[in-house]
């Protein structure tokens, strides 16, 4: 399991550094005054790339511990928590989103509801007004907010 | 000849403007301690502040000077807390900070590096004050050949840091320059791997890298630490608060050498305080790290790159004020204020406004005893972090995040290239990567093609130009022996016991 | 405070009664909150070019809030250019800083499947000028010595700037090169990252011609440490920059100016579109207005409106024209 990874992880990137030599080859310049042009550094990259995978392809080092399936799936509503952030960062403003998205961080940190709620709460409103006011720094205050103000 | 510094020191003096090198400064930490917003957004914020309030010349530009000074202070303290780098020239500070941290040692691991900053900057100041002028002539001289051999000299001094794993050392460091080579390429116009994205035309940003790389993965990491079973999400014990007087001396060549060095990058155009990070933590692993201590909490890897980091900004001040010329992003932001103010700095503006002059010098002096009172109390207050539990130091770390990279593209598509880069550096991690080579690689590989291309444009490809000059033929030699050294002198040294037993 | 602001600027009027309704019309069309977006990262020339608005409407009191100025890096101006055509078509109170950079960009094709005539452009508030330049201890004391000795040795001098190829600052040496009947494939040219850097190399004896713009100039200008051989105005320019003969009177005809302007979406209301025309003249005009534009080192130039779309709208076809011409375009 542990070698496996990093074997994977050396076919991987032999195949980024094909497609990084192939997409350099492909590039079209309109004309160009350098000897030294556009492609020359990436394919060299990618040759230097390929070597030192299949190195690591034949003398695979050691690797940490990869989670198990119930931690996994928490890393991944971790991401998924943090994409609708993105999301719903302009839709709904900074406040809105950032009392949701802090709340439920909060709760997979295993806080409880309580604790998590007014994490959230003073998260979001004291973190607004300190970018905002004291440093200056605009954020979206969301579309649907600035109707009921 | 130093009439215009003691004219200065009567302008910063004054109430108004000491007031205002103290805002600054505070203001500057502040800016520097949230990850994504350094010095530029820091000045870029204040400029039209400082312009509407009226201020005359020479305090709004005290102030500016005190944010971005305040700024590289204040990067080190999400290194050493979070590690996550508060900005660009903090990077390094969290190979040695964050282990220190998480060994009890957060309070005195900011101490020292206030004092290193202190340090660094001061030595930078006084580099600037006594040979600004001269310097600015020797900083002129390096064109593309002698950069691309600061490259290969910065490179090859990175070889120090191959660790364990030489092989992934190395594909990191790949790695980092294949994402540096997104975007437009600037020598030819022709568009690499954007992938019909424009969001990626102008390059994956370096706030947008380091946020993701960092922040993002640590958030992933803290999560699975709290559930493993080795450690009970316990938190790191919070141990002294303040640093000793025998650890600062522990450190005081480290903290000398680097400041120098980043002295020198600093003056320099176009580098600046990441790459002056990083030579002097390499330069410093190779002079002293005998029992192989760095990267574990050592105290000199630590004091290294805050000395350069410092010296650094301040060492771009030279080029600003002698040639108008700007050596980095902030100090364009910086010549920018004062064309506002109808001040052209350049070589006439130490005759035609002194006070202007003077008075910066002056109160970069000043800022910088003010930043090391203000920070060596506030030590033991910030080191207070770490003892905040993760349900809430985690949304924390998302919302800086996420409001670092906004206010910076006001666009949605960096975010998403935020988590992007996020599970990329999650993934590196697990899989036994060091993040550090990474950026190395991302900041250093684009600025070593971009002058060895720009140095064959000028020769027309005659590839002599590489070494023709006095300092990049020294520096071609420095990279040389740098890799050399390390593999022959144990050699030689093995071959004389051999003979000898 | 909006009347307040509507009667300060007013009373710097003669004709007040038609101040007053015209302030009325512009109070209603544009809202209060004002932004203008830096199509770039903090601190380059578009940002100062929002800034060059955003505290000029501040200081005459034509607008009563200050205006937000946000950045939005990416493309170029490309993703800025996107963003309003695609999320903020109709947003009457958004301006974004653009440039005669833009223009070539669009020309190029660099802006993706928007054109030229997609967006409102809303006029110029500064211009400045294209600059051949070299060092001061250079041979050449004039365009002609230049152009004479570089059809000569063409390998022996190094042009830079802090663009690449198909730029605005590569525009400026190819231009300099098609009117002494040289094609610019022959030249040796460096792009740069920024007008610094390539002026760092042409100090250090790097590069031997720098195409930059007048205002950066300055300094090196009093300091005596190069020498500009032409400025490619229309005509002489004042001040500094008095002693610099044009491109034209030595008879290569080339002319360069690099307009800050603005623009604004495709689908905001022609109400909005004539307020902000207005809004922008009355600050061209004002004295106030006049002495900032002077720090930041730019020339008077006012076009706006009609006539500045008109204007850009030319541009880009000459600059299509030329690219085509250079093979930089199929």
């Amino acid at each position: 399991m542990k070698i496996a990874a990093d074997r994977v992880l050396g076919i991987a990137l032999i195949g980024l550094a094909a497609f990084i030599a192939v997409q350099a080859v492909q590039l079209e310049m309109p004309f160009s005054y350098e000897p030294v042009g556009p492609k020359a550094f990436p394919v060299g990259l990618s040759i230097l790339l390929t070597i030192l995978s299949l190195v690591m392809i034949f003398r695979p080092g050691p690797n940490g511990q990869w989670p198990h399936k119930a931690l996994a799936l928490k890393l991944l509503l971790v991401l998924v928590l943090l994409l609708a952030f993105a999301v719903l960062f302009t839709q709904l403003g900074f406040i809105v989103s950032s009392l949701l998205v802090v709340t439920a961080l909060a709760r997979l940190f295993d806080a409880t509801w309580g604790k998590a709620l007014l994490t959230g709460v003073l998260m979001s409103v004291i973190g607004y007004f300190l970018f905002t006011t004291a440093l200056g720094i605009s954020l979206p205050s969301g579309y649907w907010f600035d109707t009921f103000i | 000849m130093f009439d215009f510094l003691i004219d200065g020191f009567g302008v910063a003096l004054t109430p108004l403007n000491l007031g205002l090198a103290f805002l600054g400064a505070l203001l500057g930490t502040l800016f520097g301690a949230l990850p994504g917003i350094g010095p530029i957004n820091g000045i870029a914020i204040l400029m039209p502040l400082a312009y509407t309030l009226g201020l005359p010349a020479e305090s709004s530009l005290i102030l500016l000077a005190a944010v971005y000074t305040g700024a590289e202070y204040g990067g080190r303290m999400s290194s050493i807390l979070l590690n996550v780098p508060g900005d660009a020239g903090a990077v390094m500070t969290t190979l040695d900070g964050y282990p220190l941290a998480q060994q009890g040692l957060a309070g005195p691991a900011l101490g020292l590096s206030a004092v290193s900053s202190f340090v660094g900057a001061t030595i930078a100041i006084i580099g600037l004050t006594l040979f600004a002028p001269l310097l600015a002539n020797v900083a002129v001289m390096f064109g593309p050949a002698e950069f691309f051999a600061l490259m290969i000299f910065a490179f090859s001094s990175m070889s120090v840091m191959m660790g364990k794993d030489p092989i992934k050392t190395a594909i990191g460091a790949v790695l980092g320059v294949l994402i540096g080579t997104v975007g437009i390429d600037s020598g030819s116009g022709v568009l690499r791997y954007t992938l019909g994205m424009p969001e990626l035309y102008d390059g994956i940003d370096f706030v947008v890298m380091i946020i993701g790389l960092f922040a993002i993965s640590e958030i992933l990491l803290m999560l699975e630490n709290s559930h493993s079973t080795d450690n009970d999400g316990e938190l790191p014990p919070l141990g002294r608060v303040f640093v000793s007087l025998k650890e600062v001396l522990v450190c005081k060549g480290a903290i000398i050498r680097s400041g120098l060095i980043g002295f020198i990058i600093g003056v320099l155009p176009g580098t600046g305080a990441s790459v002056a990070g990083a030579v002097s933590y390499t330069t410093e692993k190779r002079l002293s790290d005998k029992d192989n201590t760095f990267g574990t909490g050592d105290m000199r890897g630590l004091a290294a790159p805050e000395s350069a980091n410092n010296a650094a900004a301040v060492g771009s001040f030279v080029p600003m004020l002698t040639l108008g010329i700007p050596g980095s992003g902030t100090t364009a932001v910086l010549l920018g204020a004062l064309m506002l103010y109808n001040i052209t700095p350049g070589p006439m503006m130490f005759t035609e406004r002194p006070e202007v002059a003077g008075g910066l010098i002056a109160s970069l002096y000043i800022g910088n005893i003010v930043l090391l009172m203000l920070n060596l109390p506030l030590a033991g207050v910030f080191a207070r972090v770490l003892t905040i539990p993760r349900w809430v130091l985690v949304p924390a770390i998302a919302i800086l995040a996420f409001v670092g990279v906004y206010q910076l593209h006001s666009d949605l598509f960096a975010i998403y290239l935020m988590l992007v880069i996020g599970v990329f550096g999650y993934l590196l991690r697990k899989l036994g990567f060091s993040l550090a080579p990474v950026i190395l690689g991302y900041v250093l590989g684009g600025l070593m093609e971009q002058n060895l291309r720009r140095a064959l444009s000028i020769s027309g490809g005659d590839v002599g130009i590489l070494w023709q000059s006095g300092i990049s033929l020294g520096l071609w030699v420095a990279a040389v022996l740098l890799l050399v050294l390390p593999w022959l002198v144990p050699k030689l040294l093995a071959g004389r016991k051999l003979s000898a037993g | 405070m909006k009347i307040n602001s509507t009667l300060r600027y007013a009373s710097g009027l003669a004709l007040m009664g038609s101040a007053l309704l015209i302030g009325q019309a512009q109070a209603q069309a544009i809202p209060e909150s004002t932004e203008c977006i830096a199509p770039a990262k903090p601190g380059g020339g578009y940002d100062l070019t929002c800034r060059l608005a955003a505290n000029g409407l501040q200081d005459t009191g034509l607008i009563s809030k200050p205006m937000m100025v946000s950045y939005m890096p990416g493309g170029i101006g490309a993703v800025a250019y996107n963003h309003v055509n695609g999320v903020r078509a109709d947003d009457p109170s958004l301006i974004v800083a653009a440039s005669t950079g833009a223009a070539v960009n669009l020309a190029l094709g660099k802006f993706g499947e928007y054109d030229a005539d997609e967006v409102r452009w809303l006029g110029a508030l500064g211009v400045d000028y294209g600059a051949i330049v070299v060092s001061a201890d250079a041979p050449w004391q004039s365009l002609d010595e230049l152009m004479t000795d570089l059809k000569e040795n063409p390998n022996e001098i190094a042009f830079g700037a802090g663009g690449t190829v198909g730029s605005q600052d590569w525009m400026k040496a190819a231009l300099i090169a098609k009117s002494g009947d040289m094609s610019p494939r022959d030249l040796r040219y460096v792009a740069f990252e920024g007008g610094g850097e390539a002026l760092a190399a042409l100090l250090g004896d790097h590069i031997q011609v720098f195409t930059g713009d007048l205002s950066e100039l300055r300094s090196q200008l009093e300091g005596g440490k190069i020498r500009v051989l032409a400025a490619l105005s229309e005509e002489r320019m004042g001040g500094p920059y008095a002693d610099i003969p044009t491109a034209a009177e030595q008879g290569y005809d080339v002319e360069w100016p690099i307009w800050r302007g603005y623009y604004m979406g495709p689908e905001v209301s022609d109400e909005a579109y004539q307020a902000w025309v207005e809004r922008m003249q009355q600050l061209s005009e004002d004295p106030v207005f006049a002495e900032l534009r002077e720090a930041r080192g730019l020339f008077p130039m006012s076009r706006f409106g009609e006539d500045f779309d008109r204007y850009v709208q030319g541009q880009v076809a000459e600059f299509k024209g030329l690219a085509e011409e250079v093979g930089l375009t199929k």
